[in-house]
């Protein structure tokens, strides 16, 4: 057995592992929050997908990005993003990260989330309801089972083009730059 | 209750010369406009003095056309069961007015927030010089000839919409073989 084909099949289980434990960092920043604790609780059970809380970003498998991002939260968001460990993924959650959202002319409001940040999946609507989270839990199982959920190297490859977007509406970058 | 916002108005008067009355039609409202000069005594005396011990609010109205800022402060009498609206109105190319944060301790926030967002400065004012907006480089947004269509489209990246830009009702209608009815016709692209 050579590497390349051994390697297919670590991939291939360590997929199959990753899809069944997917724990979640719920960011919720917008109104996007309150759908988060029916989805975990006992009416939705999202602990039957696999899918359940995290404490910290470094014990986190998924940031969930749950509405609009000001200015002043993406700083936290990105920086939250970057201490989470391999593998992670990223949902964008509502209208608001995938196009602005009814902000899309607000002055303090990003519009869209995947300029400054790798995002996996989207859920749409405003606000989408727990039946709609599932789905796009589910959407994001296929994708890893699949092994297309490659935002987070997509990010280490193209560092310099999100961090020139992120220093472009953050002046006074403060942050550490992680060493990858 | 309109005998009770007679003698009030009358007390005021007879202290604040300046003071002059609007008609308010609410029986429990009051409406004063005063110099901006007057501020901190006429906030004392209400306070002291008339029974108006609380502050609900205080907020600011750009009169863009009149080249002005109003500053309204919005106050409670508990016993009378009465609201005063004091009201000034201050250059809006240069807005200075006295702080009142020593009459009321919350009226530090209230008042930070008012020079972030109309740009309003207050004499002696002590307090850190962000409040919500981190790095904020533009005019102060709030006023009325800040642009925030044009400055959101500037500084954030807008996702470009579809190119077919499909009607949905007719797609949706044509996808399940439905008529529209001619009510909702007149809402088609």
């Amino acid at each position: 057995m050579n590497d390349k084909n051994s390697q297919k099949i670590v991939d291939i289980i360590q997929n199959w592992a990753r899809k069944h434990s997917i724990w979640v960092l719920a960011y919720g920043t917008g109104c996007g929050a309150i759908e988060i604790p029916p989805t975990m609780t006992s009416r939705y059970d999202a602990e039957r997908l696999g899918v359940r809380g995290a404490a910290t970003p470094r014990q986190a498998d998924v940031l969930l990005i749950s509405g609009y991002l000001t200015v002043k939260t993406i700083k936290r968001v990105i920086r939250v993003y970057e201490q989470m460990q391999d593998p992670k993924y990223v949902i964008g959650f509502g209208s608001c990260t995938i196009n602005g959202g009814m902000y899309y002319d607000s002055y303090n409001t990003i519009n869209v989330l995947d300029r400054y940040l790798p995002v996996d999946v989207y859920i749409n609507g405003c606000m989408p309801r727990p039946e709609a989270v599932l789905s796009g839990f589910a959407q994001l199982q296929k994708r890893i089972a699949a092994g297309r959920a490659t935002g987070a190297q997509h990010y280490k490859e193209n560092l310099e083009w999100y961090r020139a977007n992120q220093k472009k509406i953050i002046p006074n970058w403060v942050m550490p730059d992680y060493n990858w | 209750m309109n005998e009770l916002k007679e003698v009030i108005i009358k007390r005021i008067k007879a202290n604040f010369a300046d003071a002059a009355e609007r008609n308010d039609f609410k029986d429990n409202r009051l409406d004063i406009a005063v110099k901006k000069e007057t501020i901190p005594s006429i906030l004392f005396y209400l306070k002291d003095e008339m029974g108006f011990i609380h502050l609900s609010d205080i907020i600011c109205v750009d009169w863009l056309e009149e080249g002005e800022l109003e500053v309204v402060f919005i106050l409670w009498s508990p016993v009378d069961k009465i609201k005063v609206f004091v009201r000034t109105r201050l250059d809006r190319d240069n807005p200075v007015m006295d702080n009142v944060d020593m009459i009321w301790r919350q009226a530090n926030t209230y008042e930070r927030e008012m020079r972030e967002m109309f740009g309003v400065q207050f004499t002696g004012l002590v307090a850190p010089d962000e409040f919500i907006l981190e790095d904020w480089q533009g005019p102060p947004p709030f006023r009325r000839d800040f642009d925030t269509a044009a400055y959101a489209e500037k500084t954030f990246w807008q996702r470009p919409g579809r190119e077919d830009a499909q009607d949905v009702r007719e797609t949706i209608a044509k996808r399940d073989g439905e008529e529209i009815p001619d009510f909702a016709k007149k809402y088609s692209r």
